[in-house]
């Protein structure tokens, strides 16, 4: 694990929050300045309660949705990005100004303004003129199987989408690849003049999973591509990926509730909770020390296939308002140690630090 | 098996098919399980393998294609196959109750929660005083009958006399009952907001007090809070200390308000519970007037009334009556064994023409109606669902046949075209659907059945005449005719629905019930919908809850709160709860005993630490090794290669052997049966045969197990 932090960065997000606005006053803030990286090769898992806004986070990524603000930079190139914590900035610089009357402040206030205006600018360009050869590279595999793919197309049509998409005319070349997708996925030439209502559950995910590698991506965001499954076909796909992930070297992001899923899967964890990262850290450390309280509650809550210990488990509950005093302080995202973050302030900081020094 | 607890459900060679366009599918075939009192037994499989068909059945909800080829559902000695839709709404929702999976549609969007909440509740209570005054004008008719026949002497006021008691006895009772919830409810508020108060937490005061004397008010009754003027005082002071309070955050004069109401309300709930009908038998028969003595000095005023002439001899009369009924009935019993016999005969060779049959049937059912003792009590017996079941049971047979020669001529012809086209050389698409023809040996042994069954139960009761107590039976039957005449005239109102529901959410973890109870679902996050499923279902007391899944739509920290939930009521409620998954990982906290399910057969049973720690059979291994635990990090899960069979052509040995990488060839030739590992551990695989190879479980299973092991020590 000491070696990732080397490792080169593939996807780094940076203070992305995408907010919603639900009328002219509120707004529910689906993801609030969260930061991560991930390097090449690896899966980073997200976990979270449902409506925590992992989903978004990974539909933020894609471009799904236009964030509001923070970046996105995919193999070194800002892919997308947000203007609204620019527009904060000038708007809380004009209001100082009017009040202001110290010569050498304005001149500072002016220059703040200036410089958000050119950030909004580039920004805004940086968000229009992605390459989209780029984008390509991102795919997608979502939650529900049967939900995600169009009932009135065949298999081929399904997968081939994405290269008709891109301008590719071979029909030949088309029709070479599907094929080869389905026997990478385990299913059979035959099945590509199918319609997807022919298919078990777990074939269908295979589908879903077919159509997002024919386009040669190097990173994958699997949403929950596993919640809506039965149990035995669950490691059917699991173990798809896993052998994807290895012959044809994705990096992946996997979104999902289920930690022992996560566990099995990821190499490193970020939790999420209302919008929040609250703790990220690879797999194995995030298991030997749950620091944040949100984070040990999950871990408390996850059910096991053995009685006894079963018999013993405590759930632990997280009560956010008992859980932290943060009224003299704002919390904020810090390393305890190297690789592993908690959102905490500094009371927390120095008890979290001295639980991880005693081991 | 323990024998000493009670049975509350039994399930026996329940197979049921599916009706489909394409041929039968045989969705469940040949199980057999019980569920006793207090206990969860887990039903784990993949989709697809009859779990859910199971639940359906149990409850009566199957979909309309389904056919109960053969089995017995046995419920508090029914057999629930064979009971009429009339009787099934009397146990569906009030005995056995079901949470579903999805909580989103299981609730009416349209509808506020308190409605959806109180509907049951309020129809129920409608439907069961007409079927309580059905009942007890049919009783009171027999026993007037049987009196008369009997020899007692002639009394025409007596019944009259009887209602009337009643009468001042729910008088009384119903306004007691409800001020007494609401003396209950009220402390709890009150205390609550004294809590409060002293954690200066209180955010709206005037409406929060509200709400406690509210209560007050409401619990106002001449048998718990005596003094009306007293609770109209501390009304008004409350409301008015927290009015100023709101202004002036100081309430300093609210708590000894408070406080006093509490110990009002504490003093009016210690209270002993008045005998409501030793009151009405004083009032009535001697005459005397309510003046304004407490419960206990009435109690004891009353209790001499109980021992009052028209009680006794009310009794004596009814001893006298049901010891006539009973003797008529065994007579008629005695004589309807014969008939029964006689039926059983001509009905278990071949089948007689069909005039023929129903003429024998009528005739068994009228002899077993004739039989029924009318004056019995608990109207739970075979003997009146006899003629209902064996009409529809010969029902059955003779729509079988229409069908059986319908699909033949289906068949016959397909095949011909099929013929035709193929000796044109045209090598045909079409397939011929294969012949699924109903087994009318089959149904006619359900048949005879139903007649055996009855014929146990006569003898039975023939054999057990001798041991009956009428002293006792004559005393608990005036205890029913009281009850039943009081459901008659109990009404449940809306408001009296509503504290019940509020109640029940409180009960289920929904905080501030009372506002929760005017949204809409879509104003609740999806456990919050998930309580308020099981809410509804608990409001009727069921014996029995099915959860089909109820957590599979949602995630790890909620389901962990719906499981603890559903264990809590279980403990407080002594339920038995029949949890439908296919999560292994879930049970292990729930159940007593796991049955594991495969394409429509139990294939593993036994309890939770059987099958977590020795399980036997391939596909509870697969099952097992196929969920990922928190250490079973960078091993490659075994996945149950294939997919399910297909249940329209079910395989001809061991449904599991073509995905099972264990299989033998017997595997492929016959189905293996129940091999017995344990008292309690039944599995069906010939791994367990003693000619069998000795076969270990995956690794990933064993070095599991014996982490957990490990671990457990």
């Amino acid at each position: 694990m000491s070696e990732v932090s080397n490792k080169e960065v593939l996807l780094r997000v940076e203070n992305l929050c995408q907010y919603f606005k639900l009328d002219r006053t509120t707004v529910n803030k689906a993801v609030d300045n969260v930061s991560f990286d991930i390097h090449k090769g690896e899966v980073f898992g997200l976990v979270g309660e449902s409506g925590c806004g992992k989903t978004t986070t990974g539909r933020s990524i894609i471009r799904l949705y236009d964030c509001t603000s923070g970046s996105v930079y995919f193999k070194g190139q800002r892919i997308c990005a947000g203007i609204q914590s620019y527009k904060d900035a000038i708007s809380a610089a004009r209001k100082e100004k009017s009040s202001c009357k110290d010569p050498a402040r304005l001149e500072e206030l002016n220059k703040v303004i200036e410089d958000n205006r050119a950030a909004i600018k580039s920004a805004k360009a940086d968000h229009k003129n992605v390459d989209r050869s780029l984008l390509n590279q991102i795919q997608m595999i979502f939650q529900d199987p049967i939900a995600s793919l169009d009932p009135r197309m065949t298999v081929r049509d399904i997968i081939a989408e994405g290269l008709i998409i891109k301008g590719i005319k071979d029909k030949e070349y088309i029709d070479n690849k599907v094929y080869e997708m389905l026997e990478t996925v385990g299913l059979v030439r035959e099945h590509a003049s199918r319609y997807p209502h022919e298919f078990s559950g777990g074939q269908r995910q295979r589908i879903g999973i077919a159509r997002a590698i024919i386009m040669e991506p190097s990173l994958i965001i699997a949403d929950e591509p596993i919640s809506a499954l039965d149990v035995s076909i669950r490691a059917q796909v699991m173990n798809l990926l896993n052998d994807l992930r290895e012959s044809m070297g994705l990096t992946i992001l996997f979104i999902a509730h289920d930690l022992s899923v996560v566990k099995y899967f990821s190499d490193r964890i970020g939790v999420m909770y209302y919008g929040k990262m609250v703790e990220l850290a690879p797999s194995d450390e995030l298991f030997r020390h749950p620091l944040h309280p949100y984070t040990r509650s999950l871990l408390s809550a996850i059910p096991q296939p053995d009685p006894n210990y079963e018999k013993n488990r405590k759930r632990i509950v997280y009560n956010p308002v008992a859980d932290h005093d943060y009224r003299n302080s704002t919390p904020s995202f810090r390393e305890v140690e190297p690789g592993h973050f908690v959102l905490c302030d500094d009371a927390e900081f120095e008890k979290y630090s001295k639980i991880v020094s005693q081991g | 098996m323990s024998n000493e607890r009670e049975k509350k459900l039994q399930v026996k060679d329940l197979t049921i098919s599916f009706r489909t366009i394409n041929g039968k599918l045989q969705a469940v075939r040949d199980i057999s399980f019980d569920l006793y009192k207090g206990e969860t037994l887990a039903i784990v499989g993949e989709s697809g393998s009859g779990k859910s068909a199971t639940s359906k059945t149990i409850l009566g909800i199957s979909a309309a294609n389904t056919i109960v080829e053969s089995g017995e559902i046995l419920y508090d000695g029914r057999d629930l196959l064979k009971i009429s839709e009339d009787d099934y709404h009397k146990i569906r929702g009030d005995k056995i109750s079901m949470v579903f999976q999805d909580p989103l549609s299981s609730l009416n969007p349209i509808m506020r929660i308190g409605n959806q909440i109180t509907e049951a509740m309020l129809l129920k209570n409608k439907a069961n005083r007409k079927e309580s005054h059905k009942k007890l004008s049919a009783t009171l008719a027999a026993l007037d009958d049987a009196m008369k026949a009997s020899g007692c002497d002639e009394d025409k006021d007596r019944f009259s006399t009887f209602k009337k008691i009643i009468g001042v006895q729910s008088k009384y009772e119903a306004p007691y009952s409800q001020a007494h919830s609401n003396a209950v409810a009220g402390l709890k508020a009150a205390e609550d907001m004294l809590l409060a108060i002293r954690k200066e937490a209180v955010a709206n005061p005037v409406s929060e007090a509200k709400e406690v004397v509210d209560y007050f008010k409401a619990s106002v009754d001449r048998f718990v809070v005596n003094d009306a003027d007293t609770v109209k005082e501390l009304y008004s002071s409350i409301m008015k200390a927290a009015r100023s309070a709101a202004k002036t955050h100081n309430y300093d004069e609210m708590v000894p308000l408070l406080e006093k109401g509490c110990s009002l309300l504490k003093a009016a709930i210690e209270e002993e519970v008045p005998d409501f009908f030793a009151l009405g038998c004083w009032t009535v028969l001697d005459g005397n007037v309510l003046g304004d003595e407490d419960a206990t000095a009435l109690n004891k005023k009353t209790a001499a009334s109980l021992g009052s002439p028209f009680i006794i001899g009310f009794i004596a009369d009814i001893k006298k009556a049901l010891e006539y009924t009973s003797d008529k009935s065994v007579k008629d019993m005695k004589k309807a064994l014969e008939v029964l016999a006689e039926a059983k005969r001509r009905l278990s060779s071949d089948m007689p023409d069909k005039a023929d049959v129903d003429r024998i049937v009528k005739g068994v059912s009228d002899a077993v109606e004739k039989a029924i003792d009318p004056l019995e009590t608990v109207k739970d017996s075979y003997a009146y669902t006899f003629r209902v079941s064996i009409d529809s049971a010969v029902k059955t047979y003779y729509d079988d046949i229409a069908r059986n020669q319908a699909e033949e001529k289906r068949f016959l012809k397909q095949t011909a075209r099929y013929e035709k086209l193929e000796a044109k050389g045209k090598a045909p698409e079409a397939k011929v659907a294969p012949l699924s023809l109903a087994d009318l040996k089959l149904v006619q042994e359900n048949l005879v059945k139903i007649l055996s069954n009855m014929q146990q139960q006569f003898e039975k009761r023939v054999s057990d005449v001798s041991l009956f107590d009428f002293d006792k039976r004559s005393r608990s039957f005036m205890l029913w005719l009281r009850d039943t005449a009081m459901a008659e005239i109990r009404v449940v109102t809306k408001s009296m629905a509503k504290d019940r529901a509020i109640r029940v959410m409180e009960q289920v973890g929904i905080t501030e019930a009372r506002k929760r109870y005017r949204q809409y679902p879509f104003e609740f996050s999806g456990g919050m919908r998930q309580r308020i499923v099981i809410a509804i279902s608990l409001t009727a007391n069921p014996d029995i809850l099915i959860c089909d899944e109820p957590t599979t739509a949602l995630d790890v920290t909620i389901q962990a709160q719906i499981l603890e939930l559903i264990n809590k009521l279980k403990e407080e409620r002594n339920l038995s709860v029949i949890f439908i998954t296919h999560d292994l990982g879930v049970v292990a906290n729930m159940a007593d005993r796991i049955a594991v399910m495969y394409a429509g057969k139990i294939v593993e049973y036994g309890t939770a630490d059987e099958i977590f720690y020795h399980p036997a059979h391939p596909y509870t291994w697969a099952l097992l090794a196929s969920i990922p635990d928190l250490d079973s990090k960078g091993n490659k899960l075994e996945s149950i290669p294939g997919t399910p069979p297909n249940m329209i052509y079910p395989p001809k040995g061991d449904a599991f052997a073509a995905r099972n990488k264990y299989a033998m060839e017997i595997d492929f030739e016959e189905q293996p049966p129940m091999f017995k590992i344990t008292d309690t551990h039944y599995a069906a695989t010939w791994l367990l045969h003693p000619n069998a190879p000795h076969v270990e479980m995956p690794e990933i299973v064993r070095d599991r197990i014996a982490r957990m092991n490990g671990g457990a020590k």
